[in-house]
């Protein structure tokens, strides 16, 4: 109650000033009138009665202030008072304000964009309720590596032996599937889900209702569909009357429920979910499930969020865990062995846990490159402003011999910089909110879209103002310092010349500075493109050009595993009798890709070492010709043939990874092995060994793989890329090509129409190291542009500043070559000392980002002694157009000067 | 500021807190009062009375009203708040701590 009287009454001096101003005059009046009456009353003339009750008062105005300042308001109307000067000193040289303007727009900008993203990717609280007690959970088995995807068994297992605990825990699947209405089939990112997951994350429903607890239970038995808001409206124009239809999910139907809250896509970062299906109702939606799927301990796919309970630490709830793993290792050794559970907070573990750490170093690294731009501009700034500050130090002096104290025009200076900032940061958000946009809109490659949620967060607000506010004071603060020392006598009484020299050395080390930064981020740009150049011209192990690739899934309109092989066999005899076609085949996996197949084998002949779970390969179900057409030699034996075909004997062929880490020594061909997850297993014969091709993973050692004919296991995958190596432009044969799958299907959806090559630049492909390449070029570039403004600055103001001395010089008989070289010596010290600052912390630098680069030594000669020689070059060029002024300097004129 | 003058703005608001604690006066009012109580002891300066009352009113302990004064000129009085009037509480106390504690110590002196 007091502290709001004492607001209320602050706000009324503030706002109601001239009113509040009336009412002290009226009350000292008062004040006075009585002192007046009563020197009368004591018998004192009235004339004089007035002058003694005036004297008594002191300094009526001077009282008047001191009220006010009891009052609080005064450090108000300073500051109005200093924003308005600053105003009107910033509006009077408008290209120098708009330099500086400019120059913190781009520095803020730039981190307001990779801030921006950092925090759309990684900050952004999940959209749960109280998402803070959300944990992710994660497995390892013996030295394995760290996963997260669980069979559904053990999350059951996991759940019910974990309630002291986490009061509840939710699995979900993710799964890309065709769902259609009225004939039109689209290709959408679902997740298959427990029926908890809504009511674990707290989620009311947009429209209608949500998955319940009870369903997701027993298979088959709930052919209900929740939509996401993007795609409800997308897709069906919002339409409200849409709850309680049904639609076909890979051609079989589920009924409509409801709409997932708006802004809610799942629970990773990216890519968004678009509908959520029971996860009992895989079998039934999705193809290949065994049976036993709810049961079955080898088919891990179920990723799994809890969450904790009040009170419980994520140490406690590790704790639990423990005990957990081991009683399921114990219980099912042939799947658990040495089975280790781990939790993690699940907003610290983006996107996953196993690789947020790498993540996380990313940010951070951008994060501290874009900082070190800004730092540069702030650099240059503070250059600027000390020019300024020299030129302005005539009046601060009459100021200060007026009787400002120090503190007044430190403070004045301050605010100039800062409202400076101000508008530079407003500036910087405008760009940096679009330049995250553009980094948004980056193809990523991913089968479905991936949104960044750019909208505007308060985080991106406060960071960009917190750097603005930052940079105000940082580049303010030594001018403001600089100036309200200098001595009032000296500067009243000579030109700004005679103190100028102190200064000099000052801005001659932010330049140095400066190039050191520039040259971090070049070095940084030039290792990150020296990375992507090496990983393209990498030897995947298979020929990239000339391939053009097709996505479909027969399956997401109905076909059935007969008619699905009929399409293919025809689609692929169509294509090869197009002109300029060499061969086109099938695949279930494209290298760098987001499909993929792997399984836990059983093989014959290798002992599995002890300790350790099945071994875990990926593999591709292809069609014959798919070697020749992605030019991957054979090693040995025989490619698949017509003859493999469905009720011959189960084929294989295997790459040379998996011959040499499971049959050592031994002929491969012949040999035997078998998937462990499907509800049959059949048996493989080894007919052939392939070259070793990068599926994943650009550097390291190749993973084992194998290739499986898609006549005998399209029920593995229906979903194919049909690739083509033609001799025609990719355009015609993207064209041709579709054509061709039109007037065959003309309902199915093909996606991903593009070239191998364009295929391989996906995130686990090249394109992370395009981004960063890119990224810190961008940044580089920038840091670059500064560092030669500021090198020119300091070297042309110290011309100007030596004019007169030049002057002396030249009229002592000094030749004009050695002005030059004067004035590009002291230039290339200052270069030269940037340069050799820059490549030390470069080079520790460097190390930090060592394992975010592939084929290239984080102390590359190349790339030092390009980026060196490069600012080298623009340095002294620099120096040189200042240098040729002097040079040029007539001596009459220069003595005569001032 | 230094320490004195801390310590005469201290007992200046106290003194004039305890002075309206009776009724609400105008300033002129409680500058006579004082000088009347303290019998010319203390002279209230009107260069420290008003910034005294000015921060007392913005601290929330009294507050001002305007009011005809006995000769019908418009006058701004001053009344103790609430929170003043506890706030004086606690402060008369310890000014009488400190005062019969200082007292003890130059009378111990004395003998």
């Amino acid at each position: 109650m007091r502290q709001l009287n004492r607001l209320s009454l602050w706000l009324r001096s503030v706002f109601h000033r001239r009113s509040v101003d009336g009412e002290l005059d009226s009350e000292l009046q008062f004040h006075l009138e009585r002192q007046i009456a009563a020197n009368i009353a004591a018998g004192v003339p009235p004339p004089e009665a007035r002058r003694d009750a005036l004297r008594e008062f002191g300094g009526l105005e001077q009282l008047k202030e001191e009220c006010r300042d009891a009052r609080n308001i005064n450090w108000l109307q300073d500051f109005a008072q200093d924003v308005r000067y600053a105003l009107r000193v910033l509006r009077k040289p408008p290209a120098f304000t708009a330099i500086i303007v400019i120059t913190l727009a781009l520095g803020i900008g730039a981190n307001t964009a990779i801030f921006s993203i950092v925090d759309s990717l990684l900050l952004r609280p999940l959209p749960a309720k109280d998402p803070g007690q959300l944990a992710v959970l994660a497995f390892r088995q013996g030295d394995g590596p760290l996963l997260t995807p669980f069979s559904i068994a053990d999350y059951r297992d996991i759940r019910a032996q974990s309630s002291s605990v986490f009061s509840d825990m939710l699995g979900f699947q993710l799964s890309l599937d065709g769902i259609s209405m009225k004939g039109r089939a689209d290709r959408v990112l679902i997740n298959y889900v427990t029926g908890n997951y809504f009511s674990v994350l707290g989620l009311k429903p947009y429209l209608g209702r949500l998955i319940l607890p009870s369903e997701g239970q027993t298979p088959g038995a709930d052919p209900v569909i929740v939509l996401s808001y993007a795609f409800w409206k997308n897709h069906f124009g919002a339409d409200p009357s849409i709850i309680g239809k049904q639609i076909l999910v890979n051609g079989h139907p589920a009924a409509v429920i409801g709409v997932a809250p708006r802004g809610f896509f799942g629970l990773d970062p990216a890519p968004g979910v678009e509908a959520f299906l029971p996860l009992a109702m895989l079998g039934t939606y999705g193809q290949g499930w065994p049976a036993d799927f709810m049961t079955n301990r080898v088919l891990q796919n179920l990723l799994i969020f809890a969450r904790r309970r009040s009170g419980v630490s994520l140490a406690n709830a590790g704790a639990a865990l423990d005990v957990v793993a081991r009683r399921l290792s114990a219980q099912y050794p042939t799947t658990d062995k040495n089975l280790q559970l781990s939790v993690y907070s699940a907003q610290f573990a983006r996107p996953d846990p196993s690789t947020a750490r790498t993540f996380i170093a990313a940010a951070a690294l951008f994060l501290a490159l874009v900082a070190l731009v800004l730092l540069l501009a702030c650099a240059n700034i503070a250059n600027l402003l000390l020019v300024r500050a020299s030129t302005r130090q005539r009046e601060m002096a009459v100021r200060a011999a007026l009787g400002a104290p120090h503190s007044r025009l430190i403070r004045q200076l301050l605010t100039e910089s800062i409202v400076l900032a101000l508008f530079g940061g407003l500036g910087g958000l405008f760009l940096g909110i679009w330049g995250a946009r553009a980094i948004g809109s980056i193809n990523l490659h991913t089968p479905v879209n991936v949104p960044l949620y750019l909208g505007f967060d308060w985080r991106v607000f406060v960071y960009a103002f917190g750097a603005a506010l930052l940079t105000g004071i940082l580049v303010g603060i030594i001018p403001a310092l600089r100036v309200s020392r200098t001595r009032i006598s000296i500067a009243l009484h000579e030109s700004g010349r005679s103190v100028a020299s102190g200064k000099n050395r000052f801005r001659a080390v932010l330049v140095v500075l400066q190039v050191a930064g520039s040259l971090m981020l070049l070095v940084i740009a030039g290792l990150f493109t020296r990375s992507l150049s090496a990983v393209q011209h990498a030897n995947l192990g298979f020929d990239p050009h000339n391939i053009v690739n097709f996505v479909m899934d027969p399956t997401e309109v109905g076909y059935n595993e007969t008619q699905g092989l009929a399409f293919y066999n025809s689609l692929l005899e169509r294509i090869r009798a197009l002109p300029g076609v060499q061969s086109a085949s099938l695949t279930s996996s494209l290298p760098m890709g987001n499909y993929g197949n792997n399984d836990y084998l059983k093989i014959s002949g290798y002992q599995n070492p002890s300790g350790q779970g099945l071994p875990l390969v990926s593999y591709s179900v292809i069609s014959p010709e798919y070697f020749r057409t992605m030019g991957i030699s054979m090693l040995q034996g025989r490619s698949f043939s017509a003859a493999d075909a469905k009720g011959s004997p189960g084929v294989a062929i295997v790459s040379e990874a998996f011959a040499t880490r499971f049959w050592d020594h031994q002929n491969p061909i012949g040999q035997h092995f078998a998937k462990a997850s499907g509800a049959t297993n059949p048996v493989y014969e080894v007919i052939g060994v392939a070259h070793d091709a990068r599926f994943s993973g650009l550097s390291g050692a190749i993973d084992p793989y194998f290739y499986l004919p898609v006549a005998q296991d399209y029920a593995l995958s229906s979903l194919q890329a049909l690739q083509i190596r033609s001799a025609a432009p990719p355009d015609a044969v993207m064209r041709e090509g579709q054509s061709v799958i039109h007037s065959l299907a003309p309902d199915l959806p093909v996606f991903d129409v593009e070239t191998m090559s364009e295929s391989l630049e996906t995130l686990a492909g090249f394109l992370i190291f395009q981004l960063g390449a890119g990224l810190a070029a961008a940044l580089g570039l920038l840091g670059l542009i500064l560092a030669v403004v500021g090198v020119y600055g300091v070297i042309s103001y110290s011309v100007s500043q030596r004019t007169h001395e030049i002057g002396i010089r030249m009229a002592l008989g000094a030749q004009r070559a050695e002005v030059l070289k004067m004035i590009l010596g002291q230039g290339f010290v200052i270069v030269a000392a940037g340069l050799a600052l820059g490549c030390l912390c470069a080079f520790a630098a460097a190390r930090l980002i060592a394992n975010m680069l592939v084929g290239v030594s984080t102390a590359d000669p190349i790339t030092y002694s390009a980026v060196v020689a490069l600012l080298g070059l623009i340095g002294l060029a620099a120096c040189y157009v200042p240098a040729r002024r002097a040079m040029r300097v007539d001596p009459m004129v220069a003595l005569r000067y001032e | 500021m230094g320490k004195p003058t801390d310590l005469v703005q201290g007992t200046l608001d106290l003194l004039i807190m305890r002075t309206i604690a009776l009724e609400p006066m105008h300033g002129w009012g409680i500058a006579q009062r004082i000088q009347l109580v303290s019998k010319n002891a203390l002279q209230v300066r009107q260069g420290a009375l008003y910034p005294a009352l000015h921060r007392l009113e913005q601290q929330g302990w009294i507050r001002a009203k305007w009011g005809d004064s006995d000769n019908n000129r418009h006058a701004k009085y001053y009344s103790l708040t609430g929170a003043g009037r506890k706030y004086l509480q606690k402060e008369q106390a310890n000014w009488e701590r400190l005062s019969s504690a200082i007292g003890l110590v130059l009378d111990g002196a004395e003998g």
